[in-house]
Order: C-alpha cells, then structure tokens, then sequence
C-alpha cells in the first residue's frame, strides 16, 4: 500500500492543499490592515487623486499645508498654501478635474506596468526554448517540464510569502507612488527603519495587500521572480531530479529572491545605505540585473558545484568535451522572445507610463543586446576561428543583462559600451567555468546572469551621468553634489561613493546567492541525492522522469 | 540478376536519381545512413571545446537490376555522383537470389 502512494503522489498533494488552503483561513484574518492604518482599495476607487498630480517636473498641484512653524520658510509655505486655499474655494470644479487627472494618471500607469508585466511573463516562453534547444534531443522533454513547472511552482511560493518578504515594508521608504503608492505595505518583519531585512504584510496577498496598487506591484514582480527562478534551470538541467528542482523553485520564490529584493527595492537596508552611510543614493539596481539575473545566476552556481558535471562531460584526464546543441533554431528564436520580453522588463520598472524616461530606457536596452551580441561574435570569431551561434546568442543576453541595472540612468553611448564588456565578459566568463573551474553549465546561465549580472549593478557606479533618478532611494531630492535635479552619478561623472556601493553591493549579492543555497542545498544533498542516477542520465530523463520522449517519432513506437 | 548498393554523398541523390531513370530502372530504395571510410570524422568546436564527428551522414541506394543493365548502372552512378574529391563513396555490387513482387507474387526476373 505504501509502494502505491508513493507511485502516487496524490495523498501528498491533496494534504499540501488543504495546509495551504487552512493557513491561509488562518493567518489571513490576522494580518489585515489595523483600524488606524491605511486601508487597502481592492476595487481601486480610490487609487490616484488630486493629491498626485503634478506638472512636468514633479512640482505637485494640490499645496499641502506647512507643520513645522520654525522652519525659515514657514511664512512663504503659509503664504502659498493660503493662497491656494483660497482658489481652491473659488473654482470646485477644477478640484474636481484634478482628482480625474490623479486618477487617469494612476491608470495611465497601471496599463503600462500591467502591459510590461505581460511582456516580462512572455520571456518564460524564450528561455524554455533556449535552454531546450542548448540541450541534447534526449532531454528535450525533461527541459521543458522543468521550464513549465518552475513558472507554477515559484509563482505558489511567492503568492503565499515571496510577494510579503519582498515588498511588505515598500511603503516605508520605497513607495510606489506611479502606483498610488500601496500604503498599506508599511510593516517590516525583520529589521525597521532605514534597516529593514524582511518585509511583513501581504501574506497570501490577502488584508493589507487585497489592493489594486498593490496588485499590480504584484503581478509586475511575479514575473521578475519568474525569471530568476528560470535562470537556475540553464545550469542545472540533464542531471536533476524533479524533485530536487521543485525544492529549489520553492526556495527561490519563497526566500532567496524576495529577501534581496526586499534589501534593494522593497526600502530595505542596502538601499538606504544612501541615507544612513552617505553611500550614494543607495544601492541602485534599477530592473534587476543583480536583484533578478545575478540572485539566479549565482544561486545556479551553487546548484551546479552541488550536483557536479554530467556524466561524461569531462574525461579521466579533466578535459572538457563537447555536447553540442540540439536545435539552434531554438536557441535563436528563444533569444529573440527575451529580448522583446526585455522591451517590458527594464522600461517597466519605472513602473509607469508617466515616466517619459521609458523611451531612453528601451532604446539603451536595445543597444546593449546588439552591442554584447557583436562584441561576443567578434572575440570568439577571433578566437576560435568561427562564430558559434549559441556564443552570439549569450552575448547578446549578457548585453541585456548588464545593462538591465543602468538602462536608466547612463547615455546611449555608455549603453553600447557596457554592452560591448558584458559579450567580452560573458565569452571569457563560459570558458572560465569550462576550463578552469570545471562547473557544468549547459546553457551558460552563471556566466551570462551571475557575472554580467555583477557587472551591470557596478556598471550603474561608473557610468551613470547624473540626468536620472533625482532623490533615489531618498537621497538628494533637493540637490545632490551641489546641483538642483542631479540624479544618480557614477565614477566618470564625479560620484566615486557610489562607485563603492555598487562595488559592495554587487559583490554582497553574489555572495549571498551562491552561500545561501550552496548551505541550503548541501543539506538537501546529504538527506536525498539530488541528481538521477547514472541509467537515467545516460538513457535521457525525458522518459525515465516524465514517461514520454519529446520527439516520440524518432523512437519506434508500437501502437499496440 | 544482381543488386547494387551505393554509398553517396547526400547532396547527390537527385542527380543519381535522374542517371538511373534515364537508363530505365524502375525502382530505388533509399536509406539514410552514418559511417566513415577514408575522409574519416572531422573536428568542430561548440562552445570553445572540440569535438570530433566520427560518422558523417551519407546516404545508401539500393537497386536491383538484370545482368546485362549492371554495368551501365554503375557507370552513371558513379558518374553522377563523384565530385572528384575524398568522401565520394563506394559501389557494391552483388548477387540475388530471388525476388518477388508481394502484390501479385510474381518471381524472379518478373519482378523486378
């Protein structure tokens, strides 16, 4: 009877759900918003009022009464505040225009985060078929099993604490105001203040996060965890168990990716470095390129030391030998989805339409892609005497990587430039790993996330020019190095503290992805084997671990 | 009656195809086959490590004929499918038996 229900996992899963459905009974009531708290809107009614709007320059419509009577301005703020009293009360209905514009601002908004998000969401579609078409024919399946359930399970863990951990706390010191804000995300589990480890609220996105804006902070951000959770499969794949990989999808979307987020986006303390260290502006990673690609690229790493190489990949004498691709019409038309699905992935994250920065920002991304796919190209071309179309396709991805962190903050010349190291980077990083430390890593995920990944977060600390991001992270909304408007400034523009910070940021998160799950997964390891044994690896997983080739008409098939 | 087997370059096939119907022969059986004579395997690099192709894809025609057509046949196989250069492949040629026809199961000569 046991051998059965192990054959048949279906005891288990129903017992998984009805804890899920019970916790959910249970916590869920508890975590609502307090009485004296802002109150969630789950309908969006009252999302974006007069209070938002403002004019071009961020200059805000509605003139809030001054508190602080000692202040040198306190006369002139009166004054002002008066008189838009007092005109306020002459024309009530251009207060009333005011709150549509507030409101049309804040959808304006939501459909372009919403819309973006789509775009993000559609990129799991490119890196299944990338990373199936790197593989060989025999684990074709096995690959696209591990691409389609990541998508499921991650998304699970980060509906019941991932989405809490990450942005619980934002609107302590990361509001986002494009997005009316999310006031009722205001508590850190661990840490307060400018010191904040864990975010709190919005467990199963229920109580204070059952919100419109919080919503679509939601969805816009599954997808990002999304994509760090597909990056692990590139290394790991041909040799993991399901299992295993079902481990490591929960891991990274309940924990590992939402604790770093909640450090560099959620108001944690990495990005409050700024204030609290005069680092800066903070740690500023603006789409991910360390919070998203360097989180997987690492954490992938890690599972790749763990499980060591595929059987046969390296020889009785340490050299490595070739498993050479599948189908590289996959490869490119993979690599083609990600860089559309990149078109929402770094111009989203102003997490608004009303941020005209958008159109810098997809033109920068687009440089860098092409830019890393050429450099790539061209110095394997010289080295090898051939291009290697999957080589190309890294480059490219390496260029969007690196550039996914500065994409707003630098000119399109240093994109071209950054994209140019990153296909350097990312040529010399998969030979690196090949050759020197001998770390299996089918698709190239380490190096074009993990390294290109560190590389873009420091990239930010030398090439950022200063016409973006005034007040980031709430520093220097007044002025920052002497100048109205400055915003984050790298090395070559005469800001070397944020040089430091993206330097120890970067290298922070490195650390901290391949440390957490190498200790996590070690054990893991010791408890159950992780890896197939040695028939199924050599037979291809596609059938010993999923009952069916993905190609069935290449075998002889007996219909009886 | 005899049988041919040809070992030829895959790029080749139509041009042998079209030889052999203007000779007359009425049927050809074509397989997709790997292996290595005197070209032997090449060296390719994927992703900075060499690897070698030890069996290159060539494809095998298989065709039956008369005694006395033979020798025309394998003149224009080869002349159709040779390019002059190492890894053209090989003409075997060999002695049948018997043969049917399996729909109206006529024999030998008849059949073919």
């Amino acid at each position: 009877m046991a051998r059965v229900s192990a054959r048949h996992p279906r005891r288990w899963l129903l017992r998984a759900v009805v804890a899920i459905v019970l916790a959910q009974w249970l916590i869920g009531p508890v975590i609502v918003a307090r009485a004296d708290e802002p109150q969630p809107d789950p309908a969006g009614i009252a999302t974006g009022d007069k209070g938002i709007t403002s004019d071009a320059g961020g200059t805000a419509f509605v003139v809030t009464e001054p508190t602080d009577k000692t202040s040198p301005d306190y006369a002139k703020n009166k004054q002002a505040f008066d008189e838009y009293q007092a005109q306020a009360a002459k024309e009530p209905l251009a207060l009333k225009l005011a709150d549509n514009v507030g409101h049309l601002r804040i959808s304006t908004n939501f459909s372009w985060t919403l819309l973006t998000g789509y775009l993000v969401l559609f990129m799991q579609a490119g890196f299944a078929l990338l990373t199936c078409g790197l593989v060989r024919k025999k684990n074709a399946g096995h690959l696209m099993m591990l691409n389609f359930a990541a998508y499921v399970f991650a998304f699970l863990a980060y509906y019941v604490c991932g989405f809490a951990f990450q942005f619980g706390a934002a609107a302590i010191n990361a509001a986002p105001a494009n997005l009316g804000g999310t006031p009722t995300l205001n508590h850190f589990l661990i840490g307060s203040g400018s010191w904040g480890f864990l975010g709190g609220r919005g467990f199963f996105l229920s109580g204070p996060a059952y919100d419109a804006g919080s919503m679509c902070l939601t969805l816009f951000e599954v997808v990002f965890m999304e994509t760090a959770g597909y990056i692990i499969v590139g290394a790991i794949c041909e040799r993991i168990t399901f299992g295993a990989f079902l481990l490591c999808e929960l891991f990274v979307g309940a924990i590992l990716y939402p604790m770093f987020g909640c450090w560099v986006w959620g108001g944690g303390w990495l990005s409050q470095l700024g204030n609290t260290m005069g680092l800066g502006h903070g740690y500023v990673d603006f789409a991910g390129s360390t919070v998203v690609h360097a989180v997987g690229g690492f954490c992938a790493m890690a599972l790749a030391v763990i499980l060591g190489p595929r059987i046969g990949k390296y020889g009785r004498d340490g050299k490595p030998h070739a498993f050479p691709a599948h189908n590289l019409v996959y490869v490119v038309t993979g690599t083609f989805i990600l860089l559309f699905g990149w078109m929402g992935f770094n111009p989203g994250s102003t997490l608004g339409a009303s941020d005209l920065r958008i159109s810098v920002v997809a033109v920068n991304t687009n440089l860098a892609a092409v830019a890393g796919a050429a450099s790539a190209m061209f110095l394997w071309h010289y080295m090898f005497g051939k291009p290697d179309v999957t080589m190309a396709c890294n480059g490219m991805l390496a260029g969007l990587v690196a550039i996914t962190a500065p994409c707003a903050f630098v000119s399109p010349n240093s994109a071209v430039i950054i994209g140019l190291i990153a296909g350097i980077l990312v040529d010399l990083g998969v030979l690196f790993n090949e050759r020197v430390i001998k770390v299996d890593d089918p698709c190239g995920a380490i190096s074009v996330h993990g390294y290109c990944g560190w590389f873009g977060a420091v990239s930010v600390g030398i090439f950022a020019d200063g016409t973006y991001g005034a007040g980031w992270n709430g520093v220097g909304a007044a002025s920052y190095l002497g100048k109205a408007g400055q915003g984050v400034t790298g090395l070559l523009h005469g800001d070397f503290s944020q040089f430091i910070m993206q330097l120890g940021g970067a290298t922070l998160c490195a650390i901290y992805a391949f440390g957490f799950t190498y200790i996590v997964f070690s054990a893991v390891n010791a408890v159950k084997s992780m890896r197939v044994s040695k028939e199924v690896e050599l037979e291809g997983l596609d059938v010993p671990e999923f009952g069916l080739p993905a190609y069935p008409e290449d075998e002889i098939v007996n219909a009886a | 009656m005899k049988r041919v087997e040809a070992i030829i370059k895959p790029s080749k096939l139509d041009e042998v195809k079209d030889a052999l119907h203007a000779l007359g022969v009425t049927g050809l059986t074509v397989s997709e086959v790997k292996g290595f004579g005197r070209q032997k395997g090449h060296t390719e690099m994927y992703r900075g490590t060499e690897y070698t192709v030890d069996f290159l894809p060539k494809l095998m025609i298989v065709v039956v004929v008369v005694d006395d057509l033979v020798e025309p046949v394998v003149k224009s196989i080869a002349d159709s499918a040779r390019t002059g250069k190492i890894g053209d492949g090989k003409i075997f040629v060999s002695s049948l038996d018997d043969v049917m026809r399996i729909r109206t199961g006529e024999r030998g000569r008849d059949a073919i």
